[in-house]
């Protein structure tokens, strides 16, 4: 990849290995990609690999929409469908939205706080290539999933439970084959991945922070990555131990979720929605602190009410664990339960609208830039304003009852991920372009995508509010004719080409973009915050010297100074240069192939645990175990830098 | 793009969607009968009166933003040679402001809600009809568990779609015999879902006579898109009179008496 630090050209191998172990130096190549533990290339791999997802989620998407844009097709017979929209939700949730936020997280928190890279760099890598496998896993049901029938038979084998897995359906008896087992590891070992980045952003942020950092000069989408740290560690074990149960009841037939037997199967619901609820906000709280730091900077003004974004952000996160139960009204949970989340979760809107009214803050007033990047941050404040109200009108519990399992949920929760989380991702993609590849992204081009998808959103999703109150059900494979769904539906399948056509312009702006000769610059935007303050593309030591912090918005502070009548000018040159590189090059952790090699396991455990019933494959169990550990042990033999 | 053709495609966009689809929604919204913009029963009633009362407050909220994010494009677009504008941090008093006067609101909507939270929860009454929903992948059950209706050794009538007296409250109990289902009724009230192990119930109504589109609600499986049931509502002797046609001779086809 052009534009990272290269020292020396690629050696053989075996020379390539001996330097790397004696200097730490890295190299182009491939060997240099599956041993990197730089959070700058582990940022890039789960960005490139969660777009490679977003595509593979969105074909399915276009696949579904096809298929409901006319009543009583079909395109795709229902046993297709259900396993369609199974992935669709899984890979865009587990593949697409926290990978991606996870990229972020990668690229910018060292940068933002003044370190050089994680805590961990080479648990980092682990949570990448887990991650990786994980997804492949999960991709890969779609060929061997179903023995009775697989994808060479035209039939897709891949999970069909939906992509919240409600037992008993999930039950043996009622979900023959391999697909839900497929699900249920693929998401231990996804968790895993996400376990690990929690624990290692949350100690990077709490331990790694510069001289002079403190946690209320750390900028917001710091803050916001603590919090879903925190979210991610709390919520993960929850899914695993109902994974774990779901499993057992498949492959060992027990009873957690076996009505004829005593269980309960509410109990499955009450764990998913315990780490669901708060899931969500994972999901949404890094675009969020993204947005804040957008905002300020194409507005030339600091974020209003900078205290206050940050609380509400924690008080979002605290909230978020007393509201499950609202995925929950219509089980028949008593009118107690069902008022007391009904209040809880209408209050969570408050911390919501604190932070839309202090980005509108930001801008009132200041000297807006109508960049890309800008665009992305106001439409993800127009788009989650409606996301944000129709949730509202899901916490009146008895209006609830109409609108549970209809399109209007729907609606409503692609209105917060796509309008919000996905348009924030995308704002971020083009805001930092620039500071890794030294590029900027082609502006003519992010217009486009900005409105086609804009557009496109709209018109796909707000079909989908009328459909929900007219009484359409979701997760259906087809409707009736007769019922006036047709319109809707046809509206909303055209609205998806829209999304991909303008998909496809962000595509074809990224192949553009890295191609062009002009360089970005280090400071393109007239940035705030440290990655502006040194080369874009960063050196892989990140800071010649870790910067000693005064202020919120350091490198705003470097360029300016506010005089006492209010006025902000330049300031003098010959503040303290981030750019210097006199001296030697800091010494950084070695690359390594391990934390790939470890992360190899777990899949292949997945494996065997799936078709214990087959002589040939179950003993990857063993097999997969024995690298696992062979891993962990080398790991913990490996000097971390030499 | 200029910054009028920016702001005005904004505008166009939100008026598109917001202010345009309403109007030709309540052309179409009527004559459904799976609506629920159009309620026949009491329940349905008061959950569409619930959402109209957020869905104005939500509107001009909305309204209120998009007009304030038009204004701010707009009013303080950058040009070229403007200077730094002034470096506010904040205003104490906005936020209190604004994180005040929001949860005066919503606690405002908190208080009918929890009012008909337990209002739609109470228990059966004495005169309702009772019957008995039976949910199975893919299809439903009705069980009129009124001794009028049982035949001569006390069995309980059973049909395929569920016929309903008009002006009397229906309390059903939810029964699923494999895995989990949803009761729906779109205009006659909210759903309920059908949990095997549970004791679920619903208590509803219907005001009109007419033939109303149930659905289940609840992903079941390969054929859950057509796990469809139909609610009759009529005359209460009318309905009386349909029971026993269907007891003599069965739904199939349905007796006369039996259509509104």
């Amino acid at each position: 990849m052009a534009g990272l630090a290269i020292e020396q050209p690629a050696p053989t191998l075996g020379q390539a290995i001996r330097r790397i172990r004696e200097e730490g130096a890295t190299y182009q190549g491939l060997w240099s990609w599956l041993t990197t533990i730089d959070h700058k290339r582990i940022g890039m791999l789960y960005g490139a690999t969660a777009m490679f997802f977003f595509l593979v989620g969105g074909i399915e998407a276009l696949i579904l929409r096809l298929q409901l844009a006319r009543p009583e097709q079909t395109l795709v017979d229902p046993d297709q469908f259900n396993r369609l929209f199974t992935m669709h939700g899984t890979t865009m949730i587990f593949l697409v939205v926290m990978p991606l936020s996870n990229a972020f997280f990668n690229l910018l928190i060292p940068l933002m706080i003044g370190a050089r890279d994680v805590a961990f760099p080479r648990l980092n890598a682990f949570s990448y290539w887990t991650f990786l496998f994980g997804g492949l896993f999960m991709m890969a049901s779609f060929f061997t999933g179903n023995p009775a029938g697989s994808f060479i038979e035209g039939h897709l084998g891949a999970p069909d439970g939906g992509w919240f897995g409600y037992a008993p359906l999930t039950r043996g008896e009622f979900s023959a084959g391999t697909g839900i087992d497929y699900w249920a590891f693929g998401l231990l070992i996804l968790g895993v991945a996400s376990m690990a980045g929690g624990f290692n952003f949350a100690v990077t942020i709490i331990n790694m922070r510069a001289p002079g950092l403190t946690l209320f000069r750390m900028p917001v989408f710091v803050w916001m990555t603590l919090v879903t740290s925190f979210l991610i560690i709390f919520a993960m074990p929850i899914i695993t131990v109902a994974l774990f149960q779901i499993l057992f009841d498949r492959i060992f037939a027990a009873n957690f979720f076996n009505v004829a037997a005593g269980g309960t199967p509410l109990l499955w619901q009450h764990m998913f929605w315990l780490f669901g609820h708060p899931e969500v906000y994972i999901l949404i709280l890094p675009a969020m602190g993204i947005v804040s730091e957008i905002l300020p900077t194409f507005s030339r003004k600091p974020l209003f009410g900078y205290p206050f974004v940050v609380f509400s952000g924690i008080a979002i996160a605290f909230m978020s664990w007393g509201v499950w139960a609202h995925h929950m009204y219509t089980t028949g949970l008593g009118s107690v339960a069902n008022a007391a989340f009904g209040v809880s979760t209408i209050l969570i809107a408050v911390p919501t609208g604190i932070k839309i009214f202090n980005w509108l803050g930001t801008m009132w007033g200041g000297s807006i830039s109508l960049k890309t990047p800008l665009l992305f941050a106001v439409g993800f404040i127009a788009m989650f304003t409606i996301g944000g109200l129709t949730g509202v009108m899901h916490s009146v519990v008895p209006s609830d009852y109409q609108q549970q399992d209809t399109y209007f949920v729907v609606a409503h929760f692609h209105q917060v991920l796509v309008g919000g989380a996905l348009f924030g991702l995308f704002g971020g993609i083009y805001y930092w372009f620039p500071k890794f590849t030294g590029k900027l992204m082609n502006e003519p081009l992010g217009q486009l995508h900005f409105w086609g998808m804009f557009i496109g959103f709209n018109l796909t999703f707000q079909p989908m509010m009328i459909l929900g109150l007219m009484g359409m059900i979701r997760r259906t494979a087809t409707y009736e004719d007769g019922l006036g769904y047709g319109l809707w539906n046809m509206m909303s399948t055209v609205g998806a080409f829209v999304i991909a056509a303008s998909v496809l312009v962000f595509l074809i702006n990224v192949v553009v973009s890295m191609r062009s000769r002009e360089e970005a610059g280090a400071d393109p935007w007239d940035g705030r915050t440290l990655e502006w303050g040194i080369p874009s593309p960063p050196p892989a030591y990140n800071f010649a010297t870790i910067p000693e912090v005064n202020a919120l918005d350091p490198v705003w502070h470097e360029k300016y100074v506010e005089k006492e009548a209010g006025e902000t000018v330049p300031a003098m040159a010959g503040g303290a240069d981030l750019h210097a590189a006199e001296g030697e090059t800091p010494h950084l952790p070695s690359p390594s192939i391990i934390p790939l090699i470890a992360s190899i396991g777990p899949a292949l455990i997945a494996a065997g645990f799936i078709y214990i019933d087959n002589p040939w494959v179950m003993p990857l169990i063993p097999i997969g175990a024995v690298i696992t550990m062979v891993g962990l042990i080398a790991w913990a033999l490996e000097p971390a830098t030499e | 793009m200029g910054f009028r053709r920016v702001s005005i495609m904004k505008l166009a966009t939100v008026a598109l969607v917001v202010v345009v689809t309403p109007v030709l929604t309540s052309c179409d919204a009527l004559s459904s009968t799976q609506n629920t913009f159009n309620p026949s029963g009491d329940v349905a009633q008061t959950q569409l009166n619930l959402f109209i009362m957020v869905l104005i407050p939500a509107i001009i909220i909305l309204i209120g933003v998009f007009l304030a994010i038009g204004y701010i494009m707009v009013r303080y677009r950058r040009r070229e040679g403007d200077p730094i504008p002034p470096q506010i941090h904040g205003n104490n008093r906005l936020e209190i402001g604004w994180t005040i006067a929001p949860t005066i609101l919503l606690l405002a909507i908190a208080v009918p809600t929890v009012a008909a939270i337990f209002d739609l929860g109470g228990d059966f009454e004495e005169d309702d009809l009772r019957v008995k929903v039976v949910a199975f992948q893919w299809d439903w059950r009705f069980e009129y568990l009124d001794p009028e209706y049982a035949d001569e050794d006390g069995n309980p009538l059973a049909t395929q779609d569920l016929y309903i007296p008009i002006d009397r409250y229906v309390g059903a109990d939810l029964e699923a015999l494999d895995v989990i289902h949803s009761f729906w009724i779109p205009k006659l009230a909210g759903k309920q879902d059908v949990m095997p192990s549970r004791d679920n119930t619903l208590r509803f109504n219907a005001t009109e006579p007419g033939v109303f589109q149930g659905q289940c609600a609840e992903f079941c499986g390969i054929s859950h898109s057509f796990m469809r049931f139909t609610t009759t509502a009529l005359e209460p002797a009318q309905f009386d009179e349909c029971l026993a046609a269907i007891a003599e001779n069965g739904e199939d086809p349905v007796p006369e008496v039996c259509v509104p």
